[in-house]
C-alpha cells in the first residue's frame, strides 16, 4: 500500500502518528547557514537531520521547504528587473530547484532508513512572514503563487501536502485550493496567538482538508486553540523564545530558551492535548520526538 | 576633533578614504551575516576594521547596517507577540548593538595606533530594505526612529554619522534632520539606478536641493554596481557644490548573503575611482582591504 492511505488507515482506527520535527531552528543550532533553507552550504546536514528524525520513530516527514517561495528572493529587491540588475545570475530558478531537492533528499533518506511506509508531507506556508498576517497577499494574488508550489512539489514526488503555520483565513483558502489542485490529499496548519486564535485574530475555520492541525506558537497557546476547535486532530508547538537576528528581514528559525521544555515535559504536555497527530515545530529536537514515539 | 581633520582634509581638496565593506567581509572571513557578529565575533569585527585602518582609511564606519528596533520587531505580529515569544531583550539588544558596533570601532582604532586621525562613521540607512522606497516609514515617524538612533551613536563617541543606501528624498531629509537636532555632523549616501537616479523615481538633482539648507557635508552614491554609480555622480555634480563621495558595490547580491566575482580586482576599481572624480572614496558590498588600500595609495 502506498504511504499516505496506509496512514490514513491507521487514522481511521484511532492510532496516534507522530510527526517529525522542526529542519530550520535545528540545523541553525547546527551552525547552518540559513540560506536557500541550508541548501547552499550544508545539503547533508539536511539529509542526516531527515534522518535522525526518522531513526528517532517519525511516522511523517517533513520537506525543508517552509517560507521558500519567490517573494523570499524578490522582497529583497526593487523589482524583477532590478533582480536580474544585482542579483545571483540564478534567482529566477532558485525556488523550483530547491524545492525539487528538498524533496529528492527526504526521499532519499526514507529509502536509506527502509521506512518505504512513511510518508513525505510537502510543505507549504505563507508567502509572507508567518508572523505577519498584515502582510498576507489577496486571495487571488495567493492563489497562482501557491498553485506553482504545490505543483513543484507534487511532481517531485510527494505523498501529501502540508499547510503550515497559516496566519489568515484567506491565503490558507487560497493554499488550500492551489494544493487540492494537484489531486493529493492535504492537511492544514494554522500559527495561533495567546487568545487561541489564528493569528491574525480569526477564529480557526473548519475547512474541507484531510486532517487540521495547529503550529507554531508556544505549547499553551496551542492547548488554548485546541480547546476551541474540537475539529483539530494534531498539533505541533514551538517551544524557547524566537531570536530573529539584526539583520535579516526574511524568516530566520533561530530559537533559544527552549531549556525550559525538556524532551519528558514536552511529551507529557503533549499526552494531555489529547489529539492524533503530534510532532515539533521550531526549538524541538530530535530528543522530543523519541520522547513523544515512546 | 577627528572629524574636524576629515573635514579640514575635505575643505582643503584632499581626497578622504572611506573604509570598504562589512558586512560581505565578514562573509568572506567564512562567518555567518545574518547577525552583524557583534556579541558573538567582535574580534572578527574588530580584525576587519584593523584591516581597513591599515589599508588607508581616515574614515571607518560601525558594522550596523539596517540595525534598528524596527529590525526586530518587524519579525513579529505586534509589540505584545515580540514580548510573548521573542527572546527578552529583543527591545533594546538594537541600541545595545550600535553601541557595540561604535566600542568595536573605536577599539580597533585605538589599537591601532595611528599617528593620522581616523574618524568613526555610525552607519544607519533606510527603516525598512534599502532597496523598497514603498515600504519607507511616514516622515515623522522615520524621523522619530532616525533620532533615536542618532542618539545613540553620539552618545557612544561616533564621530559623524554615515547614512547611507538611501532611496528616496523623504528619508534623506528625515535623517538628515533627525543628526541635525542631535548636532552630529552627517553625510548622506544614495542608491542610484542605471540611469543615476533615486529607486523612487526621484532625481538627486531634486535630493541635493532638499538637502541644501540641511547642510549635511558629503553626499555620496553607494549601493549599486560601478556603472550605476558613475551615472549618478553625473546627475548629482550639477547640483552638489560641496564634496560628492562614492563606493559602489562589486559582485552579485546573493540573498541573504553575497556572490564574490573576480569582475572587478583592485587594480580595476582603482581606474574606475579615479573616473569618479570625486572626494570620498571607499567600497560597498564585495571590496576588501586589498581594494581600499591601492585608493589609499594611489589616490
Amino acid at each position: 500500500m502506498q504511504p499516505y492511505p496506509a496512514l490514513r488507515e491507521r487514522l481511521d482506527r484511532g492510532e496516534r502518528v507522530v510527526l517529525d520535527g522542526p529542519m530550520g531552528s535545528e540545523l541553525v543550532r547546527h551552525g547552518v547557514r540559513w540560506a536557500d533553507n541550508g541548501f547552499r552550504t550544508n545539503a547533508d546536514q539536511v539529509t542526516a537531520l531527515h534522518q535522525e528524525y526518522l531513526d528517532a520513530g517519525a511516522d511523517v516527514l517533513r520537506t525543508n521547504t517552509f517560507q521558500l517561495n519567490r517573494r523570499v528572493y524578490q522582497n529583497v529587491f526593487r523589482d524583477t528587473a532590478h533582480m536580474r540588475h544585482i542579483g545571483a545570475p540564478d534567482l529566477d530558478a532558485r525556488v523550483p530547484r530547491i524545492i525539487g531537492r528538498a524533496v529528492e533528499v527526504a526521499r532519499a533518506a526514507r529509502d536509506r532508513a527502509g521506512r518505504l511506509e512513511v510518508p513525505i508531507a510537502g510543505v507549504m506556508s505563507p508567502l509572507e512572514h508567518c508572523f505577519r498576517p498584515d502582510l498576507a497577499p489577496s486571495f487571488e494574488e495567493a492563489l497562482p503563487e501557491h498553485t506553482e508550489i504545490a505543483r513543484l512539489l507534487a511532481q517531485a514526488g510527494v505523498d501529501f501536502l502540508l499547510l503550515e503555520s497559516m496566519n489568515t483565513v484567506r491565503e490558507a483558502q487560497a493554499a488550500l485550493r492551489a494544493a487540492q489542485l494537484t489531486g493529493l490529499p492535504v492537511w492544514v496548519s494554522f500559527v495561533v496567538g495567546s487568545d487561541g486564535r489564528v493569528l491574525s485574530g480569526e477564529p480557526i475555520p473548519q475547512l474541507a482538508a484531510d486532517a487540521m492541525l495547529v503550529n507554531c506558537a508556544p505549547p499553551e497557546d496551542i492547548q488554548g486553540a485546541l480547546a476551541q476547535a474540537p475539529w483539530l486532530s494534531g498539533a505541533y508547538p514551538h517551544i524557547g523564545r524566537f531570536d530573529p537576528p539584526s539583520w535579516k528581514f526574511e524568516f530566520f528559525p533561530q530559537f533559544t530558551c527552549t531549556e525550559s521544555w525538556p524532551a519528558e515535559r514536552y511529551a507529557a504536555a503533549a499526552r494531555a492535548w489529547n489529539v492524533q497527530l503530534v510532532g515539533g515545530c521550531c526549538g524541538i529536537t530530535p530528543e522530543h520526538i523519541k520522547a513523544l514515539k515512546s | 576633533m577627528t572629524y574636524q581633520s576629515v573635514k579640514a582634509k575635505l575643505q582643503n581638496g584632499k581626497t578622504v578614504i572611506l573604509d570598504g565593506a562589512i558586512g560581505t567581509e565578514i562573509l568572506r572571513r567564512e562567518v555567518t551575516w545574518a547577525d552583524h557578529q557583534l556579541r558573538k565575533r567582535p574580534d572578527v569585527v574588530r580584525a576587519i576594521h584593523a584591516d581597513y585602518l591599515a589599508a588607508g582609511a581616515d574614515v571607518i564606519s560601525t558594522n550596523t547596517f539596517q540595525l534598528t528596533r524596527r529590525a526586530f520587531r518587524q519579525h513579529f505580529k505586534d509589540d505584545a507577540h515580540m514580548r510573548h515569544i521573542g527572546a527578552p531583550d529583543l527591545e533594546t539588544r538594537w541600541a545595545d548593538l550600535l553601541r557595540a558596533g561604535v566600542t568595536l570601532a573605536a577599539e580597533a582604532r585605538a589599537a591601532a595606533g595611528l599617528e593620522h586621525p581616523v574618524a568613526i562613521a555610525g552607519a544607519m540607512t533606510t527603516l525598512e530594505w534599502c532597496f523598497r522606497p514603498d515600504l519607507a516609514p511616514s516622515p515623522a515617524e522615520a524621523e522619530a526612529e532616525y533620532r533615536e538612533i542618532a542618539e545613540v551613536f553620539a552618545d557612544a563617541g561616533a564621530d559623524l554619522l554615515l547614512v547611507e543606501t538611501v532611496s528616496s528624498v523623504q528619508e534623506a531629509v528625515a535623517a538628515a534632520r533627525a543628526a541635525r537636532a542631535i548636532g552630529i555632523p552627517f553625510w548622506i549616501a544614495f542608491v542610484p539606478n542605471e540611469r543615476g537616479a533615486l529607486f523612487s523615481g526621484e532625481s538627486l538633482a531634486m535630493a541635493a536641493q532638499s538637502l541644501a539648507p540641511l547642510e549635511p557635508d558629503v553626499l555620496l552614491l553607494n549601493c549599486a554596481p560601478p556603472d550605476d554609480v558613475r551615472a549618478g555622480i553625473e546627475q548629482l555634480r550639477p547640483y552638489w557644490q560641496k564634496p560628492i563621495g562614492a563606493y559602489p558595490h562589486i559582485g552579485r547580491f546573493n540573498p541573504p548573503e553575497w556572490l564574490f566575482t573576480d569582475e572587478y580586482p583592485p587594480t580595476r576599481y582603482l581606474e574606475e575611482a579615479r573616473a569618479w572624480r570625486v572626494q570620498v572614496v571607499g567600497g560597498c558590498c564585495g571590496t576588501t582591504p586589498e581594494h581600499i588600500e591601492l585608493l589609499a595609495q594611489r589616490l
